[in-house]
């Protein structure tokens, strides 16, 4: 009972003697005891994701993997994968890593493409027209839903008028922009977590301890920031019905890099590099 | 795409304002500033709960990054509850944190406030004091926290007990405030309140 009650006394005495020299040094240490540990964390947080959005940008330009054997320099295990993936691929494009970063990459590599691929545009156009809707039937507030919605699609109707009205340049600007970028997060995290919770028997297998499908959306899909694992790119590839390919780059035994296809047999329309932690876009 | 937080939150203030919560007296907002930085909330104490019948402020501050994180959230009005500051106002409650996402809204946000008043959560405490008092006599919380209803959120719960001891340590100088959070903290046993205030 007397170690909970401590710092309270102390703030009381404080407060109740005024502020006599020798008392000030007790009011502040007393104060930290009061004040939001979790916000102080938060802001802690906030801080580096500030330094880490003033070096790297949401999504960089294109670049060679020569970068990569740079960064890599006398690393045996490392040289040897790069060497591999540098085989398989002309180019990568890096991503911010704040968490978002499989959902960034994949949006902007597959968008990317649309732009070449009419027919695929009209499927997926149709598709994220009705998506709202579905999201809203499985209890998503309307009001928020509609909002990242009409975001989403404003973005999709850019891709659409073709590269010859709006530029691959364009797509690049949009969403290093962080206003349409993070809304096209937060919007193909919410269609993450309908998949999941549309599909709960199933996904709910792959979910560790005893937490509802419902219950890791709420807390491993839907809030900004939150890393994404297999599950999250399982669910968004069988939402949209796009093939996912992820390079492994680890420390793993294997020269090469692991390929892993989501959903395994369909043509990988994306392609990511994974190194432990985040995703960035690769370029067969 | 510029102020995307203000945007959002004026479209918000529409629905709050149109919900049937509000037609039910039992959420409400206001803007204390014309950039939408800043608002007031008031959430009504849930039936049934020592905070029945009280009305409690809230302060709401916009991040410029909002909705993709969390508005910042707390209590003006002094309230007694395991997961809320009785000295600062500070909240516990995980979707004002990690769990935030940007789907919800203001709304949400007060809801969830005015279940935490019905459900507290006693393993996850923002004020340690009031936890161990909810989880080693729960009578004597209802009845502090009642109290604190009643002359902080203008509950309509008077104890004339309470207030007789808590006149007892005004007589002798303490601060009306002073006393109450002595006397709650310890129970109500006058005599240990009186000891740690004049230790």
């Amino acid at each position: 009972m007397l170690n909970v009650i401590v710092p309270r006394d102390l703030y009381d005495k404080t407060a109740l003697t005024g502020t006599m020299g020798d008392e000030k040094q007790v009011s502040s240490t007393t104060f930290d005891t009061d004040a939001n540990q979790d916000e102080l964390i938060m802001q802690q947080q906030r801080r580096i994701e500030k330094e880490i959005s003033e070096t790297t940008a949401l999504v960089g330009d294109l670049e060679g993997l020569g970068m990569l054997e740079d960064e890599y320099a006398g690393d045996d295990v490392y040289c040897q994968k790069v060497h591999d993936l540098a085989g398989k691929y002309k180019s990568m494009r890096r991503t911010r890593p704040d968490g978002n970063c499989f959902f960034r990459a994949f949006s902007y590599a597959y968008l990317e493409q649309l732009l070449e691929d009419r027919e695929e545009y009209e499927r997926f156009r149709d598709l994220a027209a009705k998506s709202k809707n579905s999201l809203v039937e499985l209890g998503f507030p309307q009001f928020t839903v509609e909002d990242f919605h009409d975001i989403f699609m404003e973005v999709i109707d850019h891709v659409g008028k073709g590269p010859t009205f709006f530029s691959q340049k364009e797509l690049h600007k949009m969403f290093n922009d962080q206003g349409y970028s993070d809304y096209i997060v937060v919007y193909l995290r919410l269609i993450t977590s309908g998949q999941l919770q549309r599909d709960s028997e199933f996904y709910q297998h792959f979910i560790e301890g005893d937490r509802s499908v419902a219950d890791f959306c709420h807390q491993e899909v839907e809030p900004m920031y939150k890393e994404s694992d297999h599950i999250h790119i399982i669910a968004l590839s069988a939402a949209l019905n796009v093939g996912v390919r992820v390079r492994y780059m680890d420390r793993g035994e294997a020269s090469e890099v692991i390929a892993h296809d989501f959903p395994e047999g369909i043509h990988p329309a994306v392609h990511l590099l994974y190194r432990p932690g985040h995703y960035d876009i690769l370029y067969p | 795409m510029a102020n995307i937080a203000a945007q959002r939150i004026k479209r918000e203030f529409k629905e709050v304002i149109k919900s049937e919560e509000v037609a039910k007296c039992a959420i409400k907002v206001e803007l204390v500033n014309d950039n939408y930085t800043e608002l007031k909330g008031e959430i009504a104490g849930p039936p049934e709960t020592p905070y029945e019948g009280g009305t409690f402020v809230l302060e709401i501050k916009v991040p410029e990054t909002y909705p993709f994180n969390p508005p910042k959230v707390r209590f003006i009005t002094k309230i007694w509850h395991p997961n809320i500051s009785s000295v600062t106002g500070a909240i516990c409650l995980d979707i004002l944190k990690d769990q935030w996402a940007a789907a919800m809204t203001l709304r949400t946000v007060l809801l969830s406030l005015q279940a935490l008043l019905a459900a507290a959560e006693p393993d996850d405490p923002q004020d340690a004091v009031v936890a161990k008092q909810f989880k080693e006599n729960q009578d004597m919380f209802r009845q502090t926290a009642r109290h604190w209803t009643f002359v902080y959120a203008g509950g309509p719960h008077k104890n004339s007990d309470f207030e007789l001891k808590i006149r007892r340590l005004t007589d002798m100088g303490i601060e009306d405030h002073q006393a109450r959070v002595a006397l709650s903290s310890y129970n109500w046993d006058l005599e240990r309140a009186t000891e740690q205030l004049f230790s």
